[in-house]
């Protein structure tokens, strides 16, 4: 599934005032729950289940706010690119699709899913983002080399800004 | 509370940013990427994105919006007006993740959210409504209705809106006809013949009362007229009406009576339509801040925005009824991105020179600076400008002497600005003869 894909499945949940979802497909298993209580059980063959977060979200936020408060000058998407460009020819950014936390495991004491110059598969999982409790996993949409990872774990990210630097092979 | 997310754009996310420095509240403005070289997004204190240009994606995006909230750290979430303001189900998910909705609760949204729910909800608390029938059987049904309720009256399509299947009736021997006509049109427009009926109010003037309440107590803050309307959008508001003392007082204090049996919380407005005799008849509720709210904070002296951020902190109601007291005049103009010489149009465009009015008794709110390229995808409105004076006849001159000095100019940009200068010249204008349908009437629009 494409974060796209999700993203699209939880607007609709919450449009259409759904509550409870099972998908089963041989490669996954998601139920999502809305209400008082959200959780995502995803069981991709690759990788290990996703844990929830270290902290919970609400006592992690201010710290996180006051480190990296986005500045108050309007920096356009466009600029941003440009300036990640520079940094690499010809590589793609990756974008957050949803504004959330990012980290670059699936639990605070397992390995990240990617280092800077590991190569990565198309559909290949390279961090999570929570929003809500729910862990959504950000896959790559290219096959290549990832030049640069340009958040740090535990940051919130906005939609649209860019979490990886990836140099297609 | 010390940090709120402002999940609104335009004038009304800086009028928020005000009301929230002035309190010492920290501001996080959510926006679309259409909208990240705003004023708010510069103003605030923080911005952080929540999806592309369609409002669909980003300013109703409910999961971003309180993803953004919680990782920004703020505790309170501002709504503003239009979008999510008077969603029900955004104000209780706030509320399971412990943010402070800054606005009514769910409850009081439920209890006020629909034209049927508020009708028997007024009828309750003995707040008069337009009288009116449940869907028609028969035309015997409609005669022995009309004859109780007095002619002329109107057929509405159940299905309706817009003003299409909608019929004036004056005498009992044109009821027949209409009510088949009016079932017709129905069928055409909507796939539903089905028709109700209505008293018709003739040249009604559109009255709404603020009020203010913590739950328990509620207080009102006087009345606007919002008659100057074209296609029920509003484009004039002035505060007091020209209504006599007596008639202000009744519809004011039935409002506050109706918010008061909702145990209302926080700022909303009741609407009326006042007939000739002064006869009111309330049609519904707005359980948010308005556009048009300067005006009453203008004559009052009341910041309605920071009350909602006070009552949204728990405080009890600071002041009683007797001590909101009016003061002058006040008339606001909505000056939208439009061509009035062309049907209204929508005019999208880069804002190139720009000079707003000042002087004594002038106010603007507006998110326009000289180089702001204008989204296609939102409303129109770029400012508001509000003129205050002591009488009505000198808040309406000091207005044509801002008109005079404003200067929003672009390539290709229109403004409304021209037919408001047209209204405030009109002659019926001048002397208070405005009701809903003046711009159809007076204006050759």
């Amino acid at each position: 599934m494409t974060p796209k894909e999700l993203k699209q499945i939880l607007q609709a949940l919450v449009e259409h005032g759904v509550n409870e979802l099972t998908l089963e497909t041989p490669d996954y298993k998601l139920t999502v729950r809305r209400g008082g209580e959200v959780q995502v059980v995803a069981v991709p063959q690759a990788v290990a289940a996703p844990v929830p977060a270290p902290q919970p979200p609400a006592a992690l936020a201010p710290a996180l706010a006051a480190e990296a408060a986005p500045p108050p000058s309007p920096a356009s998407e466009g600029t941003k690119g440009v300036d990640k460009a520079e940094e690499c020819a010809g590589c793609v950014e990756i974008k957050a699709p949803i504004v959330g936390t990012f980290y670059r495991a699936p639990a605070p004491d397992a390995p990240p899913y990617v280092e800077e110059g590991d190569r990565v598969e198309k559909g290949q999982v390279l961090c999570i983002i929570e929003a809500m409790k729910l862990m959504n996993e950000i896959e790559s949409e290219v096959s290549g080399i990832v030049k640069k990872i340009l958040v740090k774990n535990g940051e919130p990210v906005e939609y649209g800004q860019p979490l990886f630097l990836i140099q297609p092979l | 509370m010390k940090k709120v997310l402002i999940a609104n754009r335009g004038e009304i996310a800086l009028r928020i940013i005000r009301a929230a420095k002035e309190l010492g509240i920290k501001t996080v403005v959510a926006h679309s990427t259409a909208d990240e070289r705003s004023l708010p997004v510069l103003l605030a204190d923080e911005a952080i994105c929540i999806g592309p240009p369609p409002s669909g994606q980003s300013y109703l995006n409910i999961p971003n919006l309180l993803s953004a909230a919680i990782v920004t750290g703020a505790d309170a979430i501002h709504p503003g007006y239009g979008f999510l303001a008077e969603n029900a189900t955004f104000a209780e998910m706030c509320r399971e993740h412990g943010l402070t909705f800054i606005g009514p609760t769910p409850e009081n949204m439920r209890a006020l959210g629909d034209k049927a729910t508020a009708r028997k909800v007024a009828r309750e608390a003995g707040v008069p409504t337009v009288p009116g029938t449940d869907e028609l059987e028969s035309v015997e049904e409609a005669k022995r209705a009309a004859q109780e309720i007095g002619y002329p009256v109107i057929l509405k399509a159940s299905a309706g809106g817009g003003g299409r299947g909608m019929r004036v009736v004056h005498t009992e021997e044109e009821l027949e006809r209409a009510v088949q006509q009016a079932q017709e049109e129905a069928r055409a427009a909507f796939g539903n013949p089905a028709i109700y009926l209505e008293k018709y109010i003739e040249e009604p003037k559109h009255i709404e009362i603020q009020v203010l309440g913590d739950g328990e107590n509620v207080i009102h803050l006087w009345e606007r007229d919002c008659s100057i309307q074209r296609r029920h959008q509003k484009l004039l508001e002035e505060a007091p009406s020209t209504l006599p003392l007596e008639t202000r007082k009744a519809i004011a204090e039935a409002a506050a009576r109706l918010a008061r049996h909702v145990g209302y919380v926080s700022a909303g407005t009741l609407e009326f339509l006042v007939d000739k005799e002064g006869n009111f008849y309330f049609i519904e509720m707005n359980t948010r801040i308005q556009v048009e709210h300067p005006v009453t904070e203008m004559i009052t002296g009341i910041d309605l925005v920071q009350a909602q951020f006070r009552i949204a902190m728990g405080e009890k109601l600071w002041l009683r009824q007797e001590e909101v007291e009016v003061r002058g005049h006040a008339i606001e103009v909505r000056i939208n991105a439009e061509d009035p010489e062309k049907g209204f149009r929508p005019s999208i465009g880069k804002v190139e020179t720009l000079l707003f009015p000042g002087g004594p008794g002038i106010r603007v709110d507006s998110h326009l600076y000289a180089g702001y390229q204008i989204p296609p995808h939102y409303d129109s409105l770029i400012a508001k400008i509000i003129a205050w004076a002591p009488t009505r006849e000198e808040a309406i001159r000091r207005m044509e002497r801002a008109l005079s000095e404003t200067v929003i100019e672009g390539p290709g940009l229109k403004t409304t600005i021209p037919f408001h200068q047209k209204v405030l010249q009109n002659a019926f204008f001048r002397r208070g003869a405005v009701y809903t349908n003046f711009v159809a009437r007076r204006m050759e629009v």
